[in-house]
């Protein structure tokens, strides 16, 4: 690297971390939230037993999984003005990503559930447990042992899509990182220093989820 | 204390229990036996509703409950017949993620509301009981599966339940394991407490059943003291069976 090229590197690190701490980790975290709160009823919806609920969870998912995120984005950004409806870029996002999370994540959640043994719901019972004290004492408990990797892909993949926020005007790092490009005209440069702090911010959710695994392991299921 | 009254259940066109009639006072041991595929497990599990039966009529206590096809259950009616009835499992189903004591406050906390250390201190109570005071830190996967059951005992004595199940508590175990659950179940039996057992264990039986009941293919075929059933019984489906169970006896 040239002494220019390792300044620009120098000088870009600020602003890229900067975008990355403002925008793409709260639009990250937030996204992911809400997303497993929606993942979450979006299963026991399907579980639930109570037909019209199911169907309904079904079209969700149906309709999130087979369309394109980026697609999705644009529908909610720039179609929605279309009839009256205009979303800031962030809230936009926000609000495709929770969607994407809930949609994935329901599925996950509920093969979770649905893995744990038919013996932990009748031990409950048999206690005189209603479904829900079931569900919240005994069942959600071991799922979300079961569930915790999965999950964890899903919010490590959610770091990274949110560098497609940067199609519907939102000034994360991804965004900053074509704003500086445009101005240096270093595209190897930039591209590549923003690939290396994505990989750092995945690199630490990598480590929390290999904590969390561990805390799990002080019981085995059975 | 229970009371069936013409009893019956299917799965689907499948006939599972056929008029069943019994009777069983407080403070008495009810044991079922029979060959596996004969409905007793089906016969304990309509005691506290983990099955519904298809018809008939059932009491526990002062509950009465009706039974048809088409007609739903309350579900207080549910929930006031299992504070009623406590269950122990063949395969224990003790909660992998609680330890031993927690396992055993999990229904006083959730269902009976008792306050968290009051619990624990009822809880440990109930471990010393079936001897197993000083596991109560333990996790499920840290003990035998004898004391697993013991646990299983402690959790459904607990909540104090008029009647208790037991659905083949000792199928699971190595031989060797077996006396120590069978021990903690006379040592209820021997503190009043009425329970319905179905088991193998045919000296158990003899020595703890204040009645037996002999199923087979959906029927109570015969019922009586333990020395009617298992000694003077000219039936020859009991007679058969308890051939090939002799090994237990």
């Amino acid at each position: 690297m040239s002494d220019r090229q390792i300044q620009i590197f120098m000088e870009s690190l600020l602003p890229l971390f900067k975008a990355g701490v403002a925008f793409t980790i709260p639009l990250a975290l937030i996204s992911f939230v809400l997303g497993m709160i929606l993942a979450l009823f979006t299963a026991l919806a399907r579980i639930s037993g109570w037909k019209p609920l199911a169907l309904i969870a079904r079209f969700y998912v149906w309709i999130i999984r087979g369309t394109p995120l980026i697609v999705q984005l644009f529908i909610i950004f720039f179609g929605l003005p279309k009839v009256g409806i205009v979303i800031d870029p962030f809230p936009a996002a926000v609000i495709g990503f929770t969607l994407s999370v809930g949609a994935y994540g329901s599925e996950t959640i509920r093969a979770a559930i649905l893995s744990i043994p038919k013996g932990q719901w009748e031990a409950c019972f048999a206690l005189g447990m209603t479904r829900w004290q079931a569900l919240k004492r005994a069942v959600l408990p071991q799922a979300a042992r079961v569930a915790t990797p999965s999950l964890a892909s899903s919010f490590i993949s959610l770091v990274k899509d949110t560098s497609l926020a940067a199609t519907i005007m939102v000034t994360e790092m991804f965004q900053t990182s074509q704003q500086i490009t445009a101005t240096y005209y270093e595209p190897l440069l930039l591209y590549v220093e923003v690939a290396l702090i994505y990989l750092l911010f995945c690199s630490v959710l990598s480590y929390g989820q290999a904590r969390l695994e561990r805390r799990f392991d002080r019981y085995h299921a059975i | 204390m229970l009371q069936m009254t013409h009893l019956s259940k299917s799965f689907g066109s499948v006939q599972v229990l056929r008029d069943i009639n019994l009777r069983l006072e407080k403070g008495k041991v009810l044991v079922i036996v029979g060959p596996s595929g004969s409905g007793k497990t089906t016969l304990l599990r309509c005691i506290n509703l983990l099955e519904t039966p298809t018809e008939g009529e059932m009491s526990v206590g002062d509950l009465q409950l009706h039974f048809d096809q088409g007609t739903k259950l309350r579900k207080s009616d549910i929930l006031a017949l299992r504070k009623r009835t406590g269950m122990v499992f063949q395969s224990y189903h003790l909660f992998p993620h609680r330890t031993a004591v927690e396992n055993v406050m999990e229904g006083l906390i959730t269902v009976q509301k008792t306050d968290k250390n009051q619990a624990r201190l009822q809880a440990l109570e109930m471990l010393r009981k079936v001897g197993l005071e000083e596991r109560a830190g333990a996790y499920p996967f840290q003990l035998s599966g004898g004391q697993q059951q013991r646990v299983g005992i402690a959790r459904a004595i607990a909540m104090d339940p008029d009647l208790l199940l037991f659905d083949e508590p000792t199928s699971a175990l190595d031989p060797e394991l077996v006396g120590e659950v069978l021990n903690a179940m006379k040592a209820l039996a021997a503190e009043g407490r009425t329970m319905v057992v179905v088991t193998h264990e045919m000296k158990f039986a003899e020595e703890v059943a204040d009645k037996v009941i002999f199923m087979d293919n959906g029927l109570i075929v015969e019922e009586g003291t333990p020395e009617q059933v298992f000694r003077q019984s000219t039936n020859e489906r009991t007679q058969a069976f308890l051939s090939r169970v002799k090994g237990n006896v």
